[in-house]
Protein backbone atom coordinates (compact mmCIF):
# COMPACT_ATOMS: atom_id res chain seq x y z
CA UNK A 1 0.00 0.00 0.00
CA UNK A 2 1.44 3.42 -0.96
CA UNK A 3 2.64 5.00 2.31
CA UNK A 4 0.33 8.26 0.84
CA UNK A 5 -2.38 6.43 2.53
CA UNK A 6 -0.96 5.56 5.81
CA UNK A 7 -1.17 7.44 9.14
CA UNK A 8 2.15 7.88 11.17
CA UNK A 9 3.28 5.07 13.61
CA UNK A 10 1.62 6.70 16.49
CA UNK A 11 -1.55 6.38 15.32
CA UNK A 12 -1.87 2.29 16.09
CA UNK A 13 -1.41 3.67 19.81
CA UNK A 14 -4.00 6.33 19.46
CA UNK A 15 -6.48 4.07 17.66
CA UNK A 16 -6.24 1.40 19.93
CA UNK A 17 -7.15 3.66 23.14
CA UNK A 18 -9.63 5.12 21.81
CA UNK A 19 -11.08 2.06 20.84
CA UNK A 20 -11.58 -0.18 23.91
CA UNK A 21 -13.83 2.78 25.30
CA UNK A 22 -15.73 3.73 21.98
CA UNK A 23 -16.25 -0.58 22.37
CA UNK A 24 -17.24 -0.41 25.62
CA UNK A 25 -19.69 2.35 24.92
CA UNK A 26 -21.57 0.02 21.92
CA UNK A 27 -21.52 -2.88 23.70
CA UNK A 28 -23.44 -0.97 26.93
CA UNK A 29 -25.62 0.78 25.06
CA UNK A 30 -26.48 -2.35 22.62
CA UNK A 31 -26.92 -4.67 25.36
CA UNK A 32 -27.66 -2.48 28.80
CA UNK A 33 -29.75 0.28 26.89
CA UNK A 34 -26.92 2.46 28.08
CA UNK A 35 -27.14 6.19 27.00
CA UNK A 36 -25.49 9.17 27.30
CA UNK A 37 -28.27 12.18 28.25
CA UNK A 38 -26.37 15.09 26.28
CA UNK A 39 -26.50 13.28 23.51
CA UNK A 40 -30.43 13.45 22.80
CA UNK A 41 -31.96 15.66 20.04
CA UNK A 42 -35.11 16.64 19.88
CA UNK A 43 -36.54 17.31 16.42
CA UNK A 44 -39.01 20.15 16.83
CA UNK A 45 -40.77 20.59 13.37
CA UNK A 46 -39.67 17.28 11.81
CA UNK A 47 -42.61 14.21 10.69
CA UNK A 48 -40.31 12.36 9.02
CA UNK A 49 -37.88 11.13 11.95
CA UNK A 50 -38.16 10.18 15.32
CA UNK A 51 -38.82 13.56 17.21
CA UNK A 52 -36.72 12.63 20.30
CA UNK A 53 -33.11 10.59 19.28
CA UNK A 54 -30.27 9.67 21.30
CA UNK A 55 -26.90 9.66 19.33
CA UNK A 56 -25.05 7.47 21.51
CA UNK A 57 -25.04 4.50 19.37
CA UNK A 58 -23.97 6.41 16.20
CA UNK A 59 -21.40 7.84 18.51
CA UNK A 60 -19.82 4.35 19.77
CA UNK A 61 -20.00 3.06 15.94
CA UNK A 62 -18.17 6.18 14.62
CA UNK A 63 -15.73 5.93 17.48
CA UNK A 64 -15.00 2.17 16.67
CA UNK A 65 -14.52 2.76 12.93
CA UNK A 66 -12.69 5.79 13.03
CA UNK A 67 -9.97 3.97 15.94
CA UNK A 68 -9.93 0.86 13.68
CA UNK A 69 -9.38 2.62 10.60
CA UNK A 70 -6.40 4.44 12.55
CA UNK A 71 -5.17 1.62 13.76
CA UNK A 72 -5.47 -0.22 10.62
CA UNK A 73 -3.66 2.76 8.16
CA UNK A 74 -0.65 3.15 10.86
CA UNK A 75 2.30 2.77 9.22
CA UNK A 76 4.95 0.28 10.87
CA UNK A 77 8.36 1.86 12.13
CA UNK A 78 10.32 0.44 9.26
CA UNK A 79 8.13 0.76 6.25
CA UNK A 80 9.18 -1.63 3.05
CA UNK A 81 8.33 -3.86 0.50
CA UNK A 82 7.98 -6.91 2.99
CA UNK A 83 5.69 -4.93 5.03
CA UNK A 84 3.95 -3.51 1.85
CA UNK A 85 3.49 -7.17 1.08
CA UNK A 86 2.29 -8.48 4.15
CA UNK A 87 -0.60 -5.78 4.26
CA UNK A 88 -1.87 -6.60 0.87
CA UNK A 89 -2.27 -10.12 1.99
CA UNK A 90 -3.45 -9.24 4.92
CA UNK A 91 -6.59 -7.21 3.25
CA UNK A 92 -6.96 -10.15 1.09
CA UNK A 93 -7.59 -12.46 3.70
CA UNK A 94 -9.83 -10.02 5.59
CA UNK A 95 -12.16 -9.66 2.67
CA UNK A 96 -12.36 -13.57 1.97
CA UNK A 97 -12.92 -14.54 5.80
CA UNK A 98 -15.13 -11.68 6.11
CA UNK A 99 -17.66 -12.53 3.76
CA UNK A 100 -17.27 -16.46 4.53
CA UNK A 101 -18.37 -15.41 8.12
CA UNK A 102 -21.20 -13.62 6.41
CA UNK A 103 -22.02 -16.87 4.46
CA UNK A 104 -22.05 -18.50 7.58
CA UNK A 105 -24.40 -16.09 10.01
CA UNK A 106 -26.82 -15.51 6.72
CA UNK A 107 -28.06 -19.13 7.30
CA UNK A 108 -27.76 -19.77 11.05
CA UNK A 109 -28.92 -16.15 12.62
CA UNK A 110 -32.07 -15.03 12.35
CA UNK A 111 -34.48 -11.91 12.80
CA UNK A 112 -32.97 -9.85 15.74
CA UNK A 113 -29.89 -11.91 16.01
CA UNK A 114 -29.37 -11.03 12.47
CA UNK A 115 -28.96 -7.27 13.14
CA UNK A 116 -26.10 -8.14 15.53
CA UNK A 117 -24.38 -10.07 13.04
CA UNK A 118 -24.90 -7.05 10.61
CA UNK A 119 -23.46 -4.42 13.30
CA UNK A 120 -20.62 -6.80 13.61
CA UNK A 121 -20.00 -7.08 10.55
CA UNK A 122 -19.45 -3.32 10.17
CA UNK A 123 -16.07 -3.73 12.27
CA UNK A 124 -15.00 -6.90 10.98
CA UNK A 125 -13.16 -6.61 7.96
CA UNK A 126 -10.80 -4.35 9.70
CA UNK A 127 -10.58 -5.99 12.89
CA UNK A 128 -9.41 -9.88 10.75
CA UNK A 129 -6.84 -7.32 9.02
CA UNK A 130 -4.84 -6.09 12.19
CA UNK A 131 -5.12 -9.57 13.39
CA UNK A 132 -4.05 -11.68 10.05
CA UNK A 133 -0.84 -8.58 9.58
CA UNK A 134 -0.09 -8.30 12.91
CA UNK A 135 0.19 -11.81 13.33
CA UNK A 136 2.27 -11.96 10.27
CA UNK A 137 4.88 -9.53 12.08
CA UNK A 138 4.35 -11.14 15.29
CA UNK A 139 5.37 -14.93 13.53
CA UNK A 140 7.57 -13.10 11.69
CA UNK A 141 9.69 -11.34 14.47
CA UNK A 142 9.76 -14.98 16.38
CA UNK A 143 11.62 -16.92 14.05
CA UNK A 144 13.96 -13.67 13.23
CA UNK A 145 14.87 -14.26 17.35
CA UNK A 146 15.47 -17.86 16.16
CA UNK A 147 17.64 -17.34 13.45
CA UNK B 1 12.65 -19.67 -4.90
CA UNK B 2 15.86 -20.55 -3.18
CA UNK B 3 18.56 -18.16 -2.08
CA UNK B 4 21.77 -18.43 -0.24
CA UNK B 5 21.75 -14.89 1.32
CA UNK B 6 22.46 -16.67 4.82
CA UNK B 7 25.57 -18.10 3.52
CA UNK B 8 26.68 -15.31 1.79
CA UNK B 9 25.98 -12.97 4.69
CA UNK B 10 27.99 -15.52 7.07
CA UNK B 11 31.47 -15.04 4.28
CA UNK B 12 30.83 -11.44 4.72
CA UNK B 13 30.55 -11.88 8.09
CA UNK B 14 27.53 -10.11 8.66
CA UNK B 15 23.94 -10.43 10.46
CA UNK B 16 20.67 -9.95 9.13
CA UNK B 17 20.56 -6.36 10.90
CA UNK B 18 23.99 -5.36 9.22
CA UNK B 19 22.58 -6.48 5.70
CA UNK B 20 18.92 -4.90 6.10
CA UNK B 21 20.85 -1.34 7.39
CA UNK B 22 23.00 -1.57 3.66
CA UNK B 23 20.15 -2.20 1.91
CA UNK B 24 17.34 0.13 3.44
CA UNK B 25 15.24 -2.62 4.86
CA UNK B 26 14.26 -4.26 8.04
CA UNK B 27 15.58 -6.88 9.88
CA UNK B 28 11.98 -8.83 9.44
CA UNK B 29 12.48 -8.34 5.56
CA UNK B 30 15.81 -10.45 5.31
CA UNK B 31 14.76 -12.67 7.77
CA UNK B 32 11.60 -13.77 5.82
CA UNK B 33 13.74 -13.92 2.59
CA UNK B 34 15.94 -16.35 4.00
CA UNK B 35 13.50 -18.41 5.54
CA UNK B 36 11.86 -18.00 1.81
CA UNK B 37 8.59 -16.41 3.22
CA UNK B 38 8.80 -13.61 0.84
CA UNK B 39 10.60 -13.40 -2.47
CA UNK B 40 12.11 -10.23 -2.83
CA UNK B 41 11.84 -7.19 -5.30
CA UNK B 42 14.15 -6.94 -8.57
CA UNK B 43 15.28 -3.87 -7.27
CA UNK B 44 16.04 -5.77 -3.96
CA UNK B 45 17.50 -8.54 -5.28
CA UNK B 46 19.61 -6.68 -7.39
CA UNK B 47 21.39 -4.85 -4.29
CA UNK B 48 21.74 -7.65 -2.62
CA UNK B 49 23.52 -8.93 -5.35
CA UNK B 50 25.61 -5.59 -5.94
CA UNK B 51 26.65 -5.58 -2.29
CA UNK B 52 27.62 -9.63 -2.33
CA UNK B 53 29.68 -8.95 -5.34
CA UNK B 54 27.82 -12.04 -7.29
CA UNK B 55 25.54 -11.96 -9.80
CA UNK B 56 21.51 -12.41 -8.98
CA UNK B 57 21.30 -15.69 -10.38
CA UNK B 58 24.23 -16.91 -8.27
CA UNK B 59 22.51 -15.95 -4.89
CA UNK B 60 18.17 -16.89 -6.41
CA UNK B 61 17.58 -19.57 -7.96
CA UNK B 62 15.02 -21.33 -9.06
CA UNK B 63 12.93 -24.24 -7.71
CA UNK B 64 11.01 -26.89 -9.65
CA UNK B 65 7.48 -25.22 -9.51
CA UNK B 66 8.62 -22.13 -10.01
Amino acid sequence: MRSKLLLPSKFKWIGLCLFIPFLVLGILNRYNDFQLDFLTIVREHNNILNPVQNLTDELSLTGSIISLLMIAFAKEKHEDEFIYHSRLESWEWAVLINFILLLLACWIFYNEAFIDVMMYNLLTPLIIFIIRFNWVLIRNKRSEEKN
Amino acid sequence: MQNTIKVERAIKNMTQADLAEKIGVSRQTINAIETNKYVPSTILALKMAKLFGKKVEEIFTLEKGD
